[in-house]
């Protein structure tokens, strides 16, 4: 009874606030609320729509392209702060700036730099290398939401990826180097499948954040090509299709409900390899020496 | 060898510094470059650099758009938004650091829904449930709003303070017979202060940038800094006006998120305690 009282106030308003907009998002997206009833006409009107398809395809690149991206990038930095480096503390807070810019504000840092006349078209004409300046702006692949995506979410890889690479013990890499495991090997066979659960938090989390993105879509993204969510918006206030809209966001959840799985699968392999670090014909000779 | 370890951390930090000038001074040099450009002297192709540095093109954003609305609401939510958060997350926050239950992970995992369900699905789909029931107060609903996005991280910030409170103080102070109140007032306050105050400006943070929640429910016009942003990135885009907003947007975000790093960082509870 007592901890219920207590549950009720935080736990209880999460839970009454999104149980009533998944209730509107289920109810409106068979059209139960209307006269007409409940139908899946607008599920059936709605999927075979291509342009739901092409911002589907559109979302899912620049996500896919923008998690990975942070990703990588976080790795190497990651394993470059394990050494003593000097000024430490003010390298990790410039690292995690990006993480303090408002989504908006970095979607502006972005198109000022890269505009017609930006600083990086100045720079690549005074350096030789164009005739002409690139139109990069709003480019139809999406580079800028990938380039915005990986600006913002390193930040976040590299915390989580740190974290778990500065907890595997110090004797776990000492042995594998002592056995001769170069760093790439001791890399790739040791560090990497250590810090597989943190990867698939990282993953997931950037993922689904990039796939419901508005704010860098609506601003640096394509003039042709939609993403989910601003596909979304507009067919709910432009349109007043509340249904198709609610159709649209379910299609958002079941694909990063769909993807987190996908994305467990793809890199579990990698946690459980067994395979030996050093070759064993490398240890013989090292025995004949 | 000492030699060459020493020689490969010159690299590696000059290499940091060179990616780090591309990655944000640039991109922040610009900006702030942008912001100066006088109203009178527009800066346009050939010059490399704009002809005359003033301030007056703040001056005049302030005084001929809505910037000062948008920021008295911004900043009107925002405290409205901290508090109530905090407030609810408090009794939460104690039951998930300081009992055990069953479900307690379930219970956990629910209150992290907030972070990873798209914003703007929530956001259309609650503008659209306040409309089917007549509701239509931006300033009420954009603070309800915002306290949802903000109670996880109320919550796991608060819960990881209560967690850390050691059970021995808590004993010492009913050992000599103290009220419930003045247990809380002596054992936990005094730990769980540099919580509560991270907690509260991390909500003011996530309140004052918060675009999505703020952008559908305040439509049409109800403005906060960033949906006057959003305009002028958009439909009309100036370029000198959005670096200031930016900037004005920015600033203060960065200045409340180094007060939460010191905040969480300042180990309290250690020193207090005795125990690392």
């Amino acid at each position: 009874m007592k901890l219920w009282l207590l549950l009720l106030p935080g736990l209880g308003s999460i839970v009454f606030l999104m149980g009533s907009a998944l209730y509107t998002i289920m109810i409106q997206s068979v059209g139960l609320h209307t006269e007409l009833g409940a139908s899946l006409d607008y599920w059936s009107d709605t999927l075979s729509d291509p342009i739901l398809f092409r911002s589907i395809e559109y979302s899912l690149r620049t996500s896919v392209l923008g998690s990975l991206g942070a990703v990588i990038l976080a790795y190497p930095i990651a394993m470059w702060l394990r050494k003593p480096i000097p000024g430490k503390t003010a390298i990790i807070g410039l690292l995690r700036a990006p993480m303090f810019v408002p989504g908006l504000v970095a979607a502006f840092l972005l198109i000022n730099v890269i505009s017609f006349h930006g600083i990086l078209n100045e720079s690549l004409l005074a350096l030789g290398v164009i005739d002409k300046p690139l139109r990069i702006t709003n480019d139809k692949f999406g580079w800028s939401v990938v380039m915005l995506q990986v600006w913002k979410n390193t930040p976040f890889a590299l915390i989580l990826l740190s974290s778990s690479i500065n907890s595997i013990r110090s004797d776990v890499l000492d042995a594998s180097a002592d056995l001769g495991a170069s760093a790439w090997a001791n890399f790739s066979q040791v560090v990497f499948p250590l810090t597989i659960p943190a990867l698939q938090a990282a993953l997931i989390l950037i993922f689904i954040g990039a796939l419901g993105d508005f704010a860098f879509a609506s601003i640096a993204g394509s003039r042709n090509v939609y993403s989910l969510s601003v596909l979304m918006h507009y067919t709910a206030t432009a349109y007043y299709e509340w249904e198709k809209a609610a159709v649209i966001g379910l299609v958002i959840m079941v694909l990063s409900g769909l993807s987190a799985i996908l994305i467990t699968l793809m890199t579990r392999p990698f946690a459980n390899r067994t395979r030996p670090v050093i070759s064993a014909s490398f240890l013989e000779r090292s025995h004949e020496k | 060898m000492k030699n060459n370890n020493k020689l490969i951390l010159i690299i590696s930090l000059s290499f940091f510094a060179l990616v780090n000038f591309i990655w944000l001074v640039v991109p922040f040099f610009m900006a702030v470059l942008w912001s100066l450009v006088d109203p009178s002297h527009p800066w346009s192709f050939p010059d490399i650099f704009p002809r005359v540095l003033s301030f007056n093109r703040w001056i005049e954003v302030w005084q001929t758009t809505s910037l000062p609305e948008a920021m008295f609401n911004s900043y009107s939510l925002a405290p409205a938004v901290a508090l109530l958060t905090v407030t609810l997350a408090a009794p939460t926050a104690y039951a998930f650091g300081r009992l055990e239950f069953r479900g307690k992970q379930v219970a956990e995992l629910i209150t992290l829904l907030p972070m990873v369900m798209p914003t703007m699905i929530l956001a259309i789909f609650f503008s659209s449930l306040l409309l089917d029931l007549g509701f239509s107060e931006p300033y009420f609903s954009i603070v309800v709003a915002h306290t949802v996005l903000a109670l996880p991280y109320a919550i796991r910030i608060m819960s990881a303070g209560f967690k850390a409170v050691p059970q021995d103080v808590i004993d010492a102070c009913a050992d000599m017979g103290a009220s419930r109140i003045t247990t809380f007032r002596h054992a936990f306050l005094p730990m769980l202060k540099p919580s509560i105050l991270a907690s509260l400006i991390f909500c003011l943070v996530i309140s004052i940038e918060e675009f999505n929640m703020s952008y559908v429910l305040g439509a049409p016009d109800f403005i906060t800094v960033p949906t006057i942003l959003y305009s002028f990135l958009g439909y009309s885009f100036v370029r000198p006006d959005a670096a200031v907003v930016s900037l004005f947007l920015v600033i203060p975000n960065v200045i409340l998120m180094l007060v939460i790093e010191r905040l969480l960082k300042g180990n309290y509870l250690s020193q207090s305690t005795g125990k690392a």
